[in-house]
């Protein structure tokens, strides 16, 4: 092998380690936990509108994505992640950090509550899903900055 | 010679004063209304009074019952320096228990305070201008019967020019029309009520429209987005443009005003969480005004 070779090789190795630590970012990790959380609640969303049928299989898939969100999603903001990759993180998140825990825990809580209650219908779903939804706001209010 | 050029000098000085000084209506001018307390309140969640005027607690937004009450100190950081949200509750002196009706629609409607100066356009009287004098009165005693607030009454920090409040006399003469922004052909009451709403009371345009280099809204580019000037990032253009706003129904539009959530189910953020659970507050029949309203505009690219 060529000494050029060689060099093309390290650098293309190179290039793929800096590729996969991007991946490892905890501001992507994150937006694709939260694009998860999005597409989880776009059925159970329109179930709640009425633009679909209900379906109790899909809304409990849904509770179990919101579920592990709500899990993992506190270790996702470290220090050093407030900024880069199109970040909608706001500096509250570290500056209040016991407001956003608290904020993450309400949504944690309600999505608890919605897996015990096991809806079977649309007017179950409505009494224990809907609250969930209702938490959304309580992080995207103070701590994201729309772009 | 030196006479003429003293004239000259001292008719500048008089036509400058004309031109900044503040102009307020008589008490001859008021409507004769008896308000109603509780149209007043839809006009209070309409004009989004609470999401400036709401003391927050712990520093943070107020919520819940907790938007009535309006001791104020809530700081809006922008360009121009700090804005300090004043106290508008009942509170004799510190906030305006003592104004009269007159005091309110001139404070409303033409950014004059009772003592006669201008208000900065940060308060958006450039839009409640257009809202009907009956309405401000009911929303007058609507306030007038919430609890007072005892506050301090802090100033605005702004930065040179803008620290001049004679200087708002021009922008007013530029900007200050109480005429509709859209020229709407319609018998659609319902369109009409949701013009109403949009241009007037809930004041949109101030956040959703770009502004020109004296800080008033290009109203040629009405509602496209703007630069947030809050933050960081752009307000989005609410106008019906393609691959946009546009792929928005009516009934999209009602449902995040009413729950926050766009078609997408992408959670409401950012400043525009306040408006929304303002607007969560009126009856449907008025969501849905201003859903007809967005659908009706006149579009354009995104305005950064």
């Amino acid at each position: 092998m060529s000494g050029a070779k060689i060099s093309a090789l390290l650098i293309s190795l190179v290039l793929a380690s800096l590729a996969i630590a991007d991946d490892d970012a905890p501001q992507q990790v994150r937006q694709e936990l939260m694009k998860e959380v999005r597409e989880a609640a776009k059925p159970v969303g329109n179930m709640l509108r009425e633009n679909e049928a209900f379906n109790a299989e899909t809304l409990m898939n849904s509770l179990m994505v919101f579920a592990k969100a709500a899990d993992q999603y506190g270790d996702l903001f470290p220090e050093g992640s407030e900024s880069g990759f199109e970040t909608e993180a706001a500096p509250a998140i570290w500056e209040d950090r016991a407001g956003f825990d608290m904020a993450l825990s309400e949504f944690a809580d309600a999505t608890k509550l919605a897996i015990e209650s096991s809806p079977m219908t649309l007017e179950e779903a409505r009494a224990t899903v809907s609250p969930v939804f209702r938490t959304c706001k309580g992080c995207h209010d103070n701590y994201r900055v729309e772009e | 010679m030196k006479r003429a050029a003293l004239l000259l000098v001292l008719a500048a000085v008089l036509a400058g004063w004309w031109i900044l000084r503040p102009t307020t209506w008589s008490e001859s001018e008021l409507p004769a209304h008896s308000p109603d307390v509780k149209a007043g309140e839809k006009v209070f969640w309409a004009g989004g009074c609470a999401s400036c005027h709401a003391t927050p607690v712990n520093g943070r937004r107020a919520k819940g019952a907790d938007r009535l009450l309006l001791g104020g100190g809530a700081e809006l950081d922008t360009p121009f320096g700090v804005f300090r949200m004043p106290n508008i509750s009942p509170h004799e002196s510190d906030g305006i228990g003592g104004w009269s009706d007159l005091d309110f629609v001139n404070a409303m409607q033409l950014g004059v305070s009772p003592s006669g100066q201008h208000y900065y356009p940060s308060f958006p009287y450039a839009s409640y201008a257009r809202m009907k004098s009956e309405e401000v009165l009911d929303l007058f005693a609507f306030l007038k019967q919430l609890e007072p607030v005892a506050s301090d009454r802090p100033e605005h920090e702004l930065k040179f020019p803008w620290n001049l409040r004679n200087g708002i006399g021009v922008w007013k003469r530029l900007y200050l029309d109480p005429a509709p922004v859209i020229d709407l052909a319609t018998d659609d009451a319902r369109l009409k009520h949701g013009q109403a709403l949009v241009e007037g009371a809930g004041h949109c345009g101030e956040c959703h429209t770009p502004r020109d280099s004296l800080g008033g809204m290009d109203k040629k580019r009405w509602l496209t987005g703007a630069p947030n000037l809050e933050g960081r990032g752009s307000v989005p253009n609410i106008t019906p443009m393609a691959e946009g706003f546009g792929d928005w129904s009516e009934s999209d539009i009602v449902y995040y005003l009413e729950t926050g959530f766009t078609p997408d189910f992408d959670a409401v953020g950012g400043s525009m969480v306040a408006v929304q659970e303002n607007m969560a507050m009126l009856d449907a029949a008025d969501r849905e005004a201003i859903a007809r309203y967005l659908k009706a505009l006149p579009t354009g690219p995104q305005s950064e």
